[in-house]
């Protein structure tokens, strides 16, 4: 019962962050924002959705391989949004300042 | 796109990342029968992992590893198992891939010999399919040559 | 338990086509990369509640980490692209 309890609240703390990440993406005024939104709420709330997922399973050889694709994902993805943002440098594209409007 | 990322975090990650990814892409052609997989997904995940070489390390350095001969070997040698094993069939007196008779050579009942047939021609098909998408990337991106 | 997971799945779906605005109006070319990696860190949770919901947790782990590993190596592959300016 408490394993019950505790996979659902994490559940819920992730997909709490996907929507925060989704409406960062959607409403920052400028790209490296909304890099930052997604690149960094994505990879937590994925990690934290698997672990709940792993612990409601219990402990067998399926909830082993749910933890390792978390642990490829929270090295992948930041590697590709450091690569994204190199893109964007190389590109040209200046970062905002407060007071010019959204880009 | 031949040449390196000149960025130190991508290579490092790619160079730690290929061995897992290339197990995984054995793990997947092994287990066709029981899991979604079997050799054309398998080969697909080995040539993206060759791929993923190209597009971080350089084309040289990955053509030093895996050279365009050893390329076109390859290709043959996946073809040469799904028709070998299919003329083994023909020859030991059945039809064409008729994975039954092949329990004459091998000391296994008429089901079994009928597993071991798949799995080998799954073998070469991931082969084959690997050494197609990397010849086909390979082609692509050096404009021809 | 399944409705829970179901609940949580199709609030993800929504999740997905706010984030295809991003992908078909944004900006530049690089926004729309953002959107469209963002819409594959979802599918990939998405898939998983699938499994779970239908109780073949084994048929569908395997799909999901493939296409965790297509989407990053996608990803760089564009960006590399957009980097160089297509140059070869």
């Amino acid at each position: 019962m408490f394993l019950k309890v505790l996979s659902i609240s994490f559940m819920l703390i992730g997909f709490f962050f996907f929507t925060t990440a989704t409406i960062g993406l959607l409403r920052f005024p400028d790209f490296f924002c909304r890099l930052h939104a997604t690149g960094k709420g994505d990879t937590l709330a994925v990690l934290l959705s698997l672990i709940g997922l792993a612990i409601y399973h219990g402990f067998c050889l399926a909830s082993l391989k749910i933890i390792s694709i978390a642990v490829f994902y929270f090295v992948a993805q930041p590697t590709a949004t450091h690569a994204i943002a190199r893109a964007a440098l190389r590109c040209g594209v200046k970062p905002w300042a407060k007071g010019e409007e959204r880009r | 796109m031949t040449r390196a990322t000149d960025d130190v975090i991508i290579k490092t990650v790619s160079r730690i990342f290929t061995p897992f990814i290339q197990i995984f892409a054995l793990y997947v052609i092994m287990h066709g029968h029981h899991s979604p997989g079997g050799g054309f997904q398998g080969g697909v995940i080995l040539g993206a992992s060759f791929i993923l070489l190209v597009i971080t390390q350089g084309l040289d350095k990955t053509r030093r590893r895996f050279s365009q001969k050893l390329d076109t070997i390859f290709c043959s040698i996946g073809l040469l198992i799904y028709s070998g094993i299919g003329i083994l069939c023909l020859i030991l007196g059945g039809n064409y891939l008729d994975y039954s008779k092949l329990n004459k050579i091998l000391p296994v009942i008429a089901a079994e010999a009928r597993s071991l047939g798949i799995l080998g021609i799954e073998i070469g098909v991931g082969i084959g399919v690997m050494a197609v998408m990397y010849s086909i990337f390979s082609d692509i991106v050096t404009g021809g040559e | 338990m399944e409705k829970f997971f179901l609940g949580i799945g199709i609030g993800l779906c929504f999740l997905v086509l706010l984030c295809l605005y991003r992908g078909i109006f944004g900006p530049t070319v690089l926004n729309r990369l953002a959107g469209i990696s963002a819409i594959g860190t979802k599918t990939l949770v998405i898939l998983l509640l699938m499994g779970f919901i239908y109780d073949r947790v084994d048929m569908f782990m395997d799909i999901s980490m493939v296409y965790a590993i297509l989407n990053f190596i996608g990803t760089l592959a564009v960006a590399k692209y957009l980097e160089t300016k297509g140059e070869v």
